[in-house]
């Protein structure tokens, strides 16, 4: 795409130049704030970062490629957070999907060559030359013939005057001396001092605290409240409810997200609202959810995996599985993924400061757009006056995309008065009135003809969530092994689910990946070895489409099924108790394999070591992908030794870190990541691509250890050794 | 089905307000507070120093950690009135302008990734390394697996202990 139409520079305030986006109705944004680069008569290059930094590491993978581009010395370049305006931004904001830098690339690298051919320019006026004489290198541009050099910072007044140029020649891969570089958190130093500012540190002059005592119950209804013991706290200003904005909000154009009813205490500290809140008598109508549990959903889903729908796609026969002349054998097996709590560090949370004609928020969000589109929704106000003040945030893992916090504040703060109120969920709330990760049951079959081949794959999916609505379009397991016929069923839950799903970092892969244990019960039922039973699948190159457009290389499976194979030692021999498991599986255009090796005894199940290759194209940042890899790592065993959100009569039995645990540094494996060596120009995502992916090796590992099956987490000695 | 308990009694919600000084980071801040609010709080929200954060107000996750007279301390936990006249260390005060040996090596082992946890995690390293100067793979992680991490930094955080262990 031609990018350059929706870039235009300008004279920054204080002298230097400024790059910025010119907004779909052809204004310039003129103020500081909705610039993206400038360069500083100083020298200094700050990047405003568009994107939502929540531990991931795109700032400084993004800060890279623009900085590679322009040539910047890369200590002099820093990021800053800039308002949210959508118009500015042309409604570039949302960071999820693991697709930032997939969607980034082309633009910045335009944006930061553009600088770097004015800063050039300018020079070569300075010098009375032409631009083809001079080059950047290092934070200046140098004369090839005099080999005279200039700093940028000098020259960014006179680049500023400049049009830009119409055609930028972007630098090749072998040029890169930033790019691909292992660089270390531009925020780091912020953090380690404590002075990196979250959503949560927001303080306002005048600010209240507010918390609401939400409905436990999902569906539930306020029945009545009395307030009269919570306003005797010292410090409670105003009870009220939250009932006016409560409920499912599925007019959103996406990401439909769930306000339970409640009874909000604005108080002078969030002690006082806490005290405020156990002061509260309410009496709940806890509707269709109340007398239902975890045991009765999961009975719900395995009935419905039992019979077939249309399929959501197939290759070969859709009905091969139960084709008598070919099949000798069948396997079947059922998998289980149960909801999950983000569990960011960082609480939920927003301070709001409404106004009668609109709205300021503060919060860290993965999403503004969807705040300001929300709110100017519900509140009748108009988009221009809804800022946002954004923030980095204390994890967002797919949680800080939905709008529900800023709704909620909005809301509080407009009730109370228009008085600024800070909005926090404590952890217990978190727990219990929370969005969940989506439920998923698996149903596998597998056909093996009599050759003992593996003739025919049939896999459903039943979930309790989807973007939108359904798959719109083909979609076949994500796999690129040989199997002459597959078919994918698809059936969701949604109207029977007991929390209200959300995206979860790895979102539907945690279940779908499930697959490998399933290609592992096949493999040992053929007595053959995992590793060269997926190798035996994938000995063709060829690119298979797994619906949607979509297109996996069985190639570059199969060079991460082997370097991780490799690196992890397969095949060497283990002492009893211990195995090895493998998980081969793509992420959105990137592949990854993943190997477990792990040791059971009678006391507990240890992970030894996880070794994991990865093929993400070209790698902008290796020292942040192997930490967006090793923490996936840690995610998805998390979810393996203490996940889930047991739920009875409605109401979820976890109420803060002591009953859902987080995996702690003694649980912590020892982890390598290995990279495929790829000629790629493109780079892909890595921001989810592990997290599901030690689930499957482990549980296959477990498996080679103790020949025991466990399909479904969080797993327990007890289903290994029974007794 | 539906009514709550009530798990307040009479005195708590009467608990008058108390004027208290607090030396933290060697200097004394007065404040005027419910003398049972969690020191947490206190430092946060009247005192004004944010590095110290809320992870779990239950001393499960070790974010809000400080210390007190030099020993690591989960702040969710501790009512203020505990902490008159005792010396209080947030992240802000552990040295000046982030030269701690353990804030230079996190820095130098890129450990923190959306870093909230962080100033919890460098407090109780901080005083892991004042009870073990020289600890063992084991000390490190008894000493350190009360902290969560969701990134998962954990590795790092052992290399960066390890590393100033070295200098």
């Amino acid at each position: 795409m031609n990018r350059r139409n929706f870039i235009v520079s300008s004279i920054a305030v204080g002298g230097g130049l400024l790059l910025k986006f010119e907004n779909s109705l052809g204004a310039n944004a003129d103020s500081e704030i909705g610039n993206f680069l400038r360069v500083s008569s100083n020298g200094d290059v700050i990047f405003h970062f568009v994107k939502h930094e929540m531990g991931q590491g795109v700032s400084t993978a993004m800060a890279q490629i623009i900085s590679e581009e322009l040539c910047a010395d890369w200590s002099r370049v820093k990021i800053d957070l800039p308002l949210a305006d959508m118009k500015k931004y042309n409604a570039n904001f949302d960071t999820g999907g693991s697709c930032t830098i997939i969607y980034q690339w082309d633009l910045l690298r335009q944006a930061g060559a553009m600088a770097r051919q004015m800063l050039i320019q300018a020079a070569a006026q300075q010098w009375n030359t032409t631009p083809e004489n001079c080059y950047a290198e290092n934070h200046m541009v140098i004369n090839r013939q005099s080999s005279r050099k200039i700093g940028f910072g000098q020259l960014a007044s006179a680049a500023a005057k400049l049009n830009p140029p119409k055609e930028v020649k972007l630098k090749t891969s072998k040029e890169y001396n930033i790019i691909g570089k292992r660089k270390k958190a531009i925020l780091v130093p912020e953090i380690v001092t404590g002075s990196l500012q979250y959503g949560i540190d927001v303080k306002l002059p005048g600010m209240l605290y507010a918390q609401i005592e939400r409905c436990p119950v999902f569906k539930g209804k306020l029945k009545s409240f009395d307030a009269t013991n919570a306003l005797k706290v010292e410090g409670v200003k105003q009870v009220f409810t939250t009932k006016p904005i409560a409920g499912l909000q599925t007019l959103t154009p996406y990401m439909p997200h769930d306000i339970r009813e409640g009874v909000v205490v604005v108080a002078d500290s969030f002690w006082a609202a806490k005290k405020g809140r156990e002061a509260l008598i309410i009496e709940w109508d806890e509707g269709v959810n109340g007398n239902l549990s975890t045991e009765d959903f999961e009975k719900l889903a395995q009935q419905r995996a039992m019979h077939r729908t249309d399929p959501t796609g197939y290759t070969g026969d859709e009905n091969a599985v139960s084709n008598v002349d070919h099949v000798r054998k069948t396997l079947r097996a059922q998998y289980v993924f149960p909801h999950q709590l983000h569990s960011c560090m960082e609480p939920l949370n927003c301070t709001a400061h409404a106004n009668p004609d609109g709205c300021e928020i503060w919060m860290g969000s993965q999403a503004p757009n969807l705040i300001v589109t929300e709110l100017a929704r519900n509140f009748q106000w108009k988009e221009e006056n809804i800022k946002v003040h954004l923030f980095t945030s204390g994890g967002g893992f797919g949680r800080r995309y939905y709008p529900d916090m800023a709704f909620e504040a909005a809301y509080i703060s407009k009730i109370a008065g228009n008085i600024p109120v800070k909005m926090m969920w404590t952890r217990e709330d978190e727990h219990r009135c929370n969005l969940g990760h989506m439920f998923q049951h698996m149903e596998y079959q597998a056909a093996l003809d009599k050759d003992g081949k593996l003739y025919a794959w049939y896999e459903k999916e039943l979930r309790t969530y989807t973007w939108a609505a359904r798959y719109h379009d083909p979609a076949l397991p994500t796999m690129a092994y040989e199997i002459p016929n597959v078919r994918f069923d698809f059936e969701d839950l949604i109207a029977d689910e007991l929390v209200h799903s959300s995206a979860w970092r790895g979102v539907i892969i945690h279940g779908r990946a499930y697959a490998e244990c399933f290609v592992d019960e096949i493999a040992a039922d053929q007595k053959k070895d995992p590793y060269e039973f997926r190798l035996s699948m994938l000995s063709k190159d060829r690119d298979v489409h797994v619906g949607d457009g979509n297109f996996l290389s069985s190639k570059r499976m199969r060079n991460v099924l082997m370097l991780a194979c490799s690196k992890a030692g397969w095949g060497k021999p283990m002492s009893a108790g211990r195995g090895m498991g493998i998980c081969l599986y793509p992420y959105g255009g990137s592949y990854v394999c993943t190997v477990a090796e792990i040791t059971v005894t009678n006391e507990k199940v240890k992970v030894d070591r996880v070794t994991v290759a990865l093929d993400c194209g070209l790698v902008i940042n290796p020292l942040g992908v192997e930490n967006q890899v090793t923490g996936g790592i840690v995610w998805s065993l998390t979810a393996l030794f203490h996940g889930g959100m047991p739920i009875k009569n409605g109401r979820v039995m976890h109420s803060n870190f002591h009953q859902n645990k987080l995996l702690r540094m003694d649980e912590c494996p020892e982890m390598e990541v290995h990279f495929v060596e790829t000629n790629d120009e493109k780079p892909g995502g890595v921001g989810e691509i592990s997290s599901p992916m030690a689930v499957p090796a482990v549980l296959n590992a477990i498996y080679a250890a103790t020949g025991k099956r466990i399909r479904k987490v969080p797993i327990s000695l007890q289903d290994i050794i029974p007794g | 089905m539906g009514l709550r308990p009530i798990f307040m009694h009479d005195q708590d919600i009467l608990m008058s307000f108390t004027m208290m000084d607090l030396k933290i980071n060697n200097k004394t801040h007065s404040v005027e507070v419910d003398p049972t609010m969690p020191l947490l709080w206190v430092i946060r929200d009247y005192v004004g120093l944010t590095g110290t954060k809320y992870g779990c107000g239950i001393a499960q996750c070790g974010a809000c950690t400080v210390h007190l007279d030099g020993k690591a301390v989960r702040s969710c936990s501790i009512p203020v009135s505990a902490v008159a006249n005792k010396n209080i260390t947030t992240i802000e005060g552990l040295s000046a302008n982030g030269t701690h040996p353990l804030q230079i090596a996190w820095q130098e082992e890129d450990v923190p990734q959306c870093g909230y946890c962080q100033a919890g995690q460098i407090m109780t390293a901080a005083s892991l390394l004042k009870d073990h100067p020289n600890p063992t793979d084991e000390e490190i992680v008894a000493g350190m697996k009360g902290n969560l991490c969701r990134c998962g930094t954990y590795e790092r955080i052992k290399k960066a202990i390890k590393r100033t262990v070295k200098k």
